[in-house]
């Protein structure tokens, strides 16, 4: 019998059960547009995350003291070891081209005129470079030696009638101390900028760590010292070489950093394209572990679809009977099942896929990520379905050949 | 084909061993020449069906010979046995066996599907026999859309669309109501006047009396057989 044939009589005996049919292919329909939907899902948001990271971060290296063993995210567990002088050291490397401190400022609020509003967090006084221009919807960069700062939108919304660039704005810090500053930047997004910050929008206000974390700081100690330092190579291609003068030079005695991390303290200089690979190969096992439920419902259908080829042999044993009766070999009667079994398969993938795709799409818009499909998943998604088809409808077609003829046309 | 007898069986035994050995035929000769009828009787348990199913190329004997068109069945894998019994056999049920979903001039077009046929000229012959049973319109009708007597029409086009050596009818008025059943049997006649061998298995005396002779079965053994005419003058 040729493929044709099979395909035609396996068709017609699909369409002549079809709620039942429906119902099998919903299965596998529910199991492919799960995986879809999940996989497009995971991609998309690794889009989104690395696709706010990756610019210009390639070449950053970020460095920290923290106890051994610490563990968790970049930053956990830093404490402050870096002095300014370090900074102006790293800087003066061969192979540096910026060298900026990064540390969160402890304040208590913000004040704009007499409208004041609690900030505990998200005061980060930093280097210049750290902000990307571009990003700088309106107004500048702030100018290291400055009492200036760049707010991102959501720190400037907490502001009745926002803040705009040039108005004056008092950071209040524990101790009754306090700095005024003029606003001459509002960024573009309120989305984190680094990987100290996490990629959560929240309101944060940037602030040049020279001189006013170092004035602030310093009412408080007499030597005041960064959270952390970030070390920029000239390119992501000479970021290994300028990673271990950095280190070199920390871990010397000429370095105030070393005196302060001692015995207790460990250094870790980890380079962007590190901490992508992290965050990659973290939200990596979280779709596949996600993606690894949403298979367990494809297995779901595949018995699905298997237990109603068992039936459905069962019901048309009278006709595998006149089948084969009338010259049909086993191997006939054997592709008949297989073929329908496939068919059920193919219809199940291609249906879920399309359910999978839209399903994504919706779901991303929702968690307002960008849309990225992967698409070699789509071919394998088919390729599945066959294949789940296909070895479904294995035993159920295996039996339906070795039905008996005489048996067969006796049963009723 | 040539001057082989349509079907020959000699001194064939099936033995079926469900605890004592059962003899369902013990030892029977029987010779079907071409173009002749015949009508098999015998109560139940006679080895009606066992014949049937050896005829049918469906079974093979535990001893003995089964040729049907000058080919020896019991040579035959499984497979030549299936293929012959594709060419050369055409089956007639009691209850008319045909395909639930498949329409009447696809029923009577399966068995060519399985000898790869082509599509164009499957529906061409199936459509010739449908015309010859009287069926001409009725091809796009289902089953479940026809009368009784009307569906056993579609098996019989369904048996002849091959153009088998040999027409095999287990009781196919079974189902039918007498007047029914007449028009039915007739039709064999002309099946039969076209040069068509026949077999008919039935319990029914009035049935068995269109054939020219009958061939009495009785535990598995042939009783007698009656001649009722010569052999081309059906009536």
């Amino acid at each position: 019998m040729k493929l044709r044939e099979s395909l035609r009589l396996s068709w017609r005996s699909i369409r002549g059960h079809t709620l039942r049919s429906t119902l099998t292919t919903l299965g596998v329909v529910i199991g492919i547009a799960a995986v879809i939907t999940f996989v497009t899902l995971g991609v998309s948001l690794e889009a989104g995350i690395l696709g706010d990271v990756e610019t210009g971060d390639t070449n950053r290296i970020y460095v920290w003291g923290s106890p051994p063993d610490q563990g968790g995210g970049p930053g956990e567990g830093a404490e402050l070891v870096f002095t300014q002088r370090d900074v102006t050291e790293l800087r003066d490397l061969e192979d540096v081209a910026a060298a900026y401190p990064w540390t969160p400022l402890p304040t208590e609020s913000m004040a704009h005129g007499n409208d004041t509003v609690p900030i505990r967090q998200g005061v980060i006084a930093t280097g210049p470079e750290y902000l990307d221009s571009e990003q700088i919807d309106d107004g500048r960069q702030f100018t290291e030696g400055e009492h200036e700062a760049v707010l991102n939108p959501a720190a400037a919304a907490q502001f009745e009638g926002n803040v705009s660039v040039g108005d004056r704005i008092t950071v209040s810090v524990p101790g009754d101390s306090e700095v005024n500053v003029t606003v001459v930047g509002i960024l573009d997004t309120s989305e984190g900028q680094g990987p100290f910050e996490g990629f959560g929008e929240d309101p944060r206000v940037y602030l040049p760590a020279d001189p006013v974390y170092l004035d602030l700081a310093g009412e408080a100690t007499d030597d005041p010292r960064y959270l952390s330092v970030i070390v920029e190579a000239e390119s992501p291609r000479t970021v290994e070489t300028t990673r271990d003068s950095a280190r070199d030079y920390l871990t010397s005695n000429a370095s105030d950093a070393s005196d302060y991390l001692g015995d207790d303290l460990e250094l870790t200089l980890q380079t962007g394209g590190e901490l992508l690979d992290q965050i990659r190969d973290i939200l990596d096992r979280v779709t596949a572990f996600v993606t690894g439920i949403a298979v367990i419902s494809l297995v779901v259908g595949a018995i699905g679809i298997a237990n109603i080829m068992l039936v459905s042999v069962t019901e048309r044993t009278r006709e595998i009977g006149i089948m084969k009766a009338v010259g049909a070999q086993n191997r006939d009667v054997l592709t008949l099942f297989l073929t329908e079994a496939a068919i059920l398969g193919v219809i199940g993938a291609v249906g879920g896929t399309v359910l999978g795709a839209v399903a994504g799409w919706a779901a991303t818009e929702y968690a307002d990520l960008p849309l990225s499909y992967p698409f070699e998943w789509f071919a394998i998604a088919v390729g599945v379905g066959v294949l789940v088809g296909i070895v479904s409808g294995l035993y159920p077609a295996w039996r339906a050949a070795r039905t008996d003829p005489i048996e067969a046309l006796r049963y009723e | 084909m040539g001057d082989d007898p349509a079907v020959t069986l000699g001194d064939v035994r099936k033995t079926y061993r469900v605890g004592e050995p059962v003899h369902a035929l013990d030892g029977v000769d029987l010779t079907l020449d071409r173009g002749s009828y015949t009508a098999v009787m015998g109560p139940s348990g006679s080895g009606k069906s066992t014949l049937m199913n050896l005829v049918g190329c469906l079974d093979t004997p535990t001893e003995g010979t089964v040729t049907v068109d000058g080919t020896d069945v019991t040579e035959l894998s499984d497979r030549d046995r299936t293929s012959l019994r594709g060419d050369e056999i055409g089956f007639v049920f009691q209850t008319f066996n045909l395909m639930p979903k498949l329409t009447a001039r696809e029923n009577v077009a399966l068995p060519l599907i399985f000898q790869g046929v082509p599509g164009s000229r499957r529906t061409e012959r199936a459509d010739e026999i449908l015309e010859r049973v009287g069926l001409g319109d009725r091809g796009d009708h289902r089953p479940n859309e026809l009368s009784g007597g009307q569906r056993q029409r579609v098996a019989i086009a369904r048996a002849l669309v091959t153009d088998p050596t040999l027409v095999l009818a287990d009781e196919p008025t079974g189902n039918l109501d007498t007047e029914t059943g007449a028009i039915i049997m007739d039709l064999f006649d002309e099946v039969r006047a076209a040069g068509n061998t026949v077999l008919v298995v039935t319990h029914e005396r009035h049935i068995a009396e269109r054939a020219d002779r009958i061939v009495h079965l009785l535990d598995g053994r042939v009783e007698r057989v009656e001649p009722l005419r010569d052999a081309g003058a059906a009536g």
